[in-house]
């Protein structure tokens, strides 16, 4: 699973991915892990993939919860949302529904977070399909402007755009957070380290 | 108009407790944690449960969660409230050893502060728990103003104030106690003058009947220097409060010298400028708390709810007839876009909101499945890839996820509750991740228990086919026979269009949270949810691969997964999901037009006796080859012949053992129809169970079955069993089995749902207006903007429009018979009377939420 074993003190990142069903959660997940484009259409109940990753030179380990879009599931949306260190929001083009229940999420995290903000960012996907596209860049852009998140148009169809982009991207912004907030992250850190000694 | 008893008034509420966290301890740790920690008095790792209440009684109370710094509680309450209440409080309480247990924060909403937190979820902050400020009961009381002349030591005219304290009713009960007694005090004059005057103790009652007259006099008798200027400000100024204390104990009185006042029950302060001293003040008031003395905001903490708190005037059917047409015009409403029930989904937030009371409303009208078959056409007409297909979150799939939750659960619980008890039971190790494994567990036997609990799952579910619902069926029946229809090319869109339903949206989601559909009462420690998970994801990916033109490689998503899946995708597992499949998704009664072939569900070898026949004879008997279907039990006189008699699966109304006796031969069992009995003998005895299994299965749903029966065959004129000779005589045994699971009916309150429909257009006023103006300028621009201006495309803005036009005049005028009913009740409303006490927060709410049109 690792590429490379880097030196030990990686900080670990736990990444979510959420959003409606079918959107293609699974697909960008997969695709950023395995570097491939699944044709397969399994729904998830709930994926986690691990790897060492090396971002603007920085080692770390990127632990992805990949989960299930149905609203039938969205009770136990709050047990990983809880967890999670980022997220990435992710709606098709194609589904006009999904876009819209992005805001949804964002307030639920936040809720569950308990602050103003938290590191997210907002995947436009399936943009290859350019001819069944509902929802146009202007409007994605205007929704991230409101709910104040970067926002990427991705496609995990072969050759994928942006989709290693997105996940960076998502670190950075845990990275760029002012010190102070990232202390909830950094002491679960902590507490695992302490586990492992005993 | 309505009447003020033709209005019911259905209160409901659902809370739904997410996580606690001590906010200000945070803080305080990441600084230094040592302090912190001694802060916590002990450690910092509590065992805490929270308790949600209606004023002081208790409804709820989650389980306990276990050391931990930041509880998280996940629950949920919902329910209907019967009775009157002023105030809902949720408490947290850290829970040591087996009994005691102590508050730690208490979170206190009034029920008009319910409104403002409606549907939003919110951190509240924890205060401490003091009993003075949540108080409840009221109090009824009498205030006169008396003028007398004094004889002594002049004659001058002098006041004083009669108090008289009357009644009081639903005090607060203390450590399962309550005595109480009253204290009036009355304050006036520059200097606050005082004067306190107690009732006596009445014993065990929360309706304390006092009845006791206090005067005080207002003369300022004593202060000589003013002793003569009597001034009426100073009464002005005056304040009156009557408080309640339970007296706790004769320990407290006598051994600690009457140092304590008991216990606070509550408090009533009137300023005497408030009232009117002309006349006789007689009123109910509501008892206050008091705040707490200590001024000490201490930061404990803050706990996240989420609160659905609704009441709902439900007026007589006739004011919702204008609604319900038009609601339940809306399967045949073209497009099904342009129908009321889609604009409802459409405005709402949550599909959750609108489908719940469209699903019943529809159900009790019995037009579910129209309306479900019309909302499907319209998503697959949509969807360009049946792969996809119902995999995103519409009203469509959280309709059908309210009526399997709705009809399903009986069903669910007989199907899956033994396997989830003996999951969580007697949990086995089933991490099969070797990332993640534990010491001292071995991945192979974990992988045994993991695929033994799936086959065991599996078992269930598949087996479970004939006792699903009816109506369940009937939808997959339609969902299916569409799916055909609109991708005639896909070979699994079948499968695909019932799974989606059943398995992704009902089975997947109850074993995973066993305790969301009431399969378990309690929370799963870690090690059995991750067994349920495994299980879930398992079956998921299982029945996926019949589902979906996929290729069936799970080498791509988490490689882990993989052994466990390639050693349970057998084709006898495979066909066993597909088979099932195909059972509960051909449609009953109705809905069967089955062009579809019959789905064969056991044959074989049985003799059977000739049937209508009295005559007892040995040739009486024959070999014959018997099929059960979904449709027919039939047999012919040998396998593949054409059948010799077929009996519909309706006409079933009993199927049960035949005592020996009758015809002095074992393993004997009959099929009772309308008018006769058809007697079968099996091989063996096992034989005899799997057959009257399956078929007493297979007619479980019928509407006639049989509640009695003859256990014995009526021979020579007469029943052995009970010698009856009247061979149409009812049973006389009971059938084994009782009530089919499947067909409890569930009672639903037509006017409700309607009056919830009302609600919902009303609080979106605004986005009907928008939808309204979005149909008008797609009209006006129609052909000259290709760009759609809107966030909305409307599919047929002219039907829209007109339906949009028609919910408004529906809405509005039944708001106007709401307001005119508020307005009446407004009106008869006395306040100071025993239903309206002064100083109740909740009477000002009669007026609602959302009142302005």
């Amino acid at each position: 699973m690792a590429n490379r074993p880097p030196h030990d003190n990686a900080t670990t990142y736990k990444l979510v991915v959420v959003g409606d069903g079918g959107v293609g959660k699974s697909a960008l997940t997969i695709q950023f892990f395995q570097k491939m484009f699944v044709v397969d259409y399994d729904p998830t109940i709930e994926d986690s993939y691990i790897q060492y990753v090396e971002i603007d030179g920085q080692w770390c380990i990127m632990d992805v919860l990949d989960t299930a879009g149905q609203e039938e599931f969205s009770a136990m949306r709050e047990q990983y949302m809880r967890k999670g260190d980022g997220f990435l929001l992710v709606f098709s083009v194609t589904d006009r529904q999904s876009f819209e229940n992005m805001a949804n999420f964002h307030t639920q995290i936040l809720r569950v977070k308990d602050r103003d903000t938290y590191p997210m960012i907002l995947c436009a996907n399936k943009v290859d399909l350019v001819h069944q596209r509902k929802v146009s860049e202007e409007q994605v852009k205007e929704l991230a402007t409101k709910l104040r998140i970067p926002y990427i148009e991705t496609s995990a169809k072969d050759p994928p755009l942006n989709v290693d982009l997105a996940f960076h991207q998502v670190v950075r912004v845990i990275r760029a957070q002012p010190a102070h907030l990232k202390t909830q992250r950094q002491k679960r850190v902590g507490k695992k380290k302490r586990c492992a000694i005993l | 108009m309505a009447g003020v008893g033709d209005v019911r008034v259905e209160e409901s509420l659902r809370v739904k407790i997410g996580c606690f966290q001590r906010s200000a301890v945070h803080f305080v740790k990441m600084k230094c944690s040592c302090e912190a920690k001694n802060l916590l008095a002990g450690s910092g790792q509590r065992n805490t449960s929270c308790a949600v209440r209606l004023d002081s009684e208790e409804i709820y109370r989650t389980s306990v969660v276990e050391k931990a710094q930041d509880p998280f509680f996940g629950e949920e309450f919902s329910g209907e409230i019967p009775k009157q209440f002023r105030s809902l409080s949720v408490l947290v309480y850290e829970s040591a050893g087996s009994k005691s247990e102590k508050v730690l924060g208490k979170v206190s909403l009034k029920k008009d502060e319910l409104y403002k937190y409606h549907q939003k979820e919110h951190w509240f902050p924890l205060a401490t728990p003091d009993t003075e400020t949540d108080v409840q009961g009221k109090v009824h009381l009498e205030v006169r103003f008396d003028e007398y002349l004094n004889t002594e030591p002049d004659f001058i005219s002098s006041h004083r104030m009669a108090i008289r304290v009357l009644e009081c009713s639903d005090l607060m009960v203390i450590n399962g106690a309550c005595n109480p007694y009253a204290v009036v005090t009355l304050s006036w004059g520059k200097l606050k003058h005082k004067e306190i005057k107690r009732t006596t103790v009445k014993k065990k009652t929360i309706c304390p009947q006092f009845e006791e007259l206090f005067h005080f006099d207002l003369n300022n008798r004593g202060q000589n220097h003013d002793r003569n200027i009597y001034n009426f400000d100073d009464i002005y100024q005056g304040e009156l409060s009557v408080s309640l204390w339970h007296d706790d104990s004769k320990v407290s009185r006598e051994v600690l010298g009457n140092m304590f006042r008991g216990c606070f029950l509550g408090e009533v302060r009137i300023l005497l400028r408030d009232l009117d001293l002309a006349t006789v003040h007689k009123a109910w008031y509501c008892l206050q708390g008091r705040e707490p003395n200590k001024q000490s905001p201490q930061d404990i903490g803050s706990i996240r709810l989420k609160i659905c708190y609704t009441a709902d005037y439900v007026f007589d059917s006739h004011y919702y007839e204008d609604l319900r047409s038009l609601l339940l015009a809306s399967a045949d409403t073209d497009p099904v876009s342009s129908s009321a029930a889609y604009i409802l989904g459409h405005i709402v937030d949550m599909h959750q909101q609108a489908a719940q009371p469209l699903v019943r409303l529809f159900y009790h009208h019995d037009k579910l499945v129209p309306l479900i078959c019309a909302l499907a056409d319209r998503e697959m007409k949509q969807t360009t890839d049946p792969n996809t297909l119902f995999r995103g979150n519409s009203l469509l799939s959280k309709m059908i996820d309210e009526l399997m939750k709705l009809v399903g659960l009986p069903y669910l619980h007989d199907t899956l509750k033994a396997f989830v008890d003996y999951v969580c039971d007697d949990p086995k190790p089933c991490e099969i991740d070797s990332t993640r494994i534990r010491d001292g567990e071995n991945l192979n036997d974990n992988l045994g228990n993991t695929k033994s609990y799936v086959k065991g799952a599996l078992e269930a579910i598949t087996g479970s086919g004939l006792v699903c619902p009816a109506l369940m069926r009937d939808v997959f029946g339609v969902l299916k026979e569409m799916a055909l229809k609109n991708y005639p090319d896909s070979s699994t869109v079948r499968y695909h269009a019932v799974s989606s339903f059943i398995f992704l949206r009902f089975f997947a989601p109850a074993i995973l949270g066993p305790k969301l559909f009431d399969l378990r009462s309690d929370t799963q420690d870690y090690c059995v949810q991750r067994a349920l998970t495994l299980i879930s994801k398992a079956i998921t990916t299982l029945v996926n691969i019949i589902s979906s033109s996929s290729s069936g490689s799970f080498g791509l998503k988490e490689e882990y997964m993989g052994p466990l899946l390639d050693s349970l995708s057998t084709s006898s597992v495979l066909d066993s999901i597909r088979m099932f499949l195909d059972i509960i998704s051909s449609a009953t009664g109705a809905y069967s037009k089955n062009i579809e072939a019959p789905i064969v569900l056991k044959e074989g070898q049985m003799i059977k006796r000739a049937q209508g026949r009295n005559r007892l004879g040995r040739k009486n008997f024959k070999k014959r080859y018997f099929c059960l279907t979904n449709q027919y039990l039939s047999y012919a006189k040998a396998k593949a012949e054409k059948a010799l008699c077929m009996i519909p699966v309706e006409d079933i109304l009993a199927v049960e053992r035949l005592q020996e006796d009758s015809f002095k031969m074992k393993y004997m069992f009959q099929v009772v129809q309308q008018h006769r009995a058809l007697y079968v003998q099996a091989s063996n005895c096992v034989e005899e169970k799997e057959w009257l299994d399956i078929l007493t299965k297979v007619c479980k749903s019928n509407k006639n079955r049989l509640k009695m029966y003859h256990p014995a065959a009526f021979i020579n004129g007469h029943w052995l069993c009970c010698k009856s000779v009247d061979p149409n005589a009812a049973g006389c045994s009971p059938v084994t089995g009782g009530v089919p699971v499947a067909e409890i009916q569930v009672d639903i309150d037509p006017d409700r749902e309607l009056e919830k429909v009302h609600s919902l257009f009303l609080a979106h006023m605004d986005r009907l207006d928008s939808l309204q103006e979005a149909c008008g300028a797609q009209v006006v621009y129609a052909g000259t903007t290709e760009e759609p201006r809107a966030s909305m495309i409307v599919e047929d803005p002219q039907s829209c429009f007109q339906t949009v036009n028609r919910i408004q005049t529906c809405v509005i005028s039944l708001e106007q018979e709401h307001k005119q009913y508020l307005r009446m009740k407004q009106r008869s409303t006395v306040i100071g009377s025993r239903e309206a006490p002064i100083g109740d927060d909740t009477c000002g709410m009669l007026l609602g939420p959302q009142t302005h049109l």
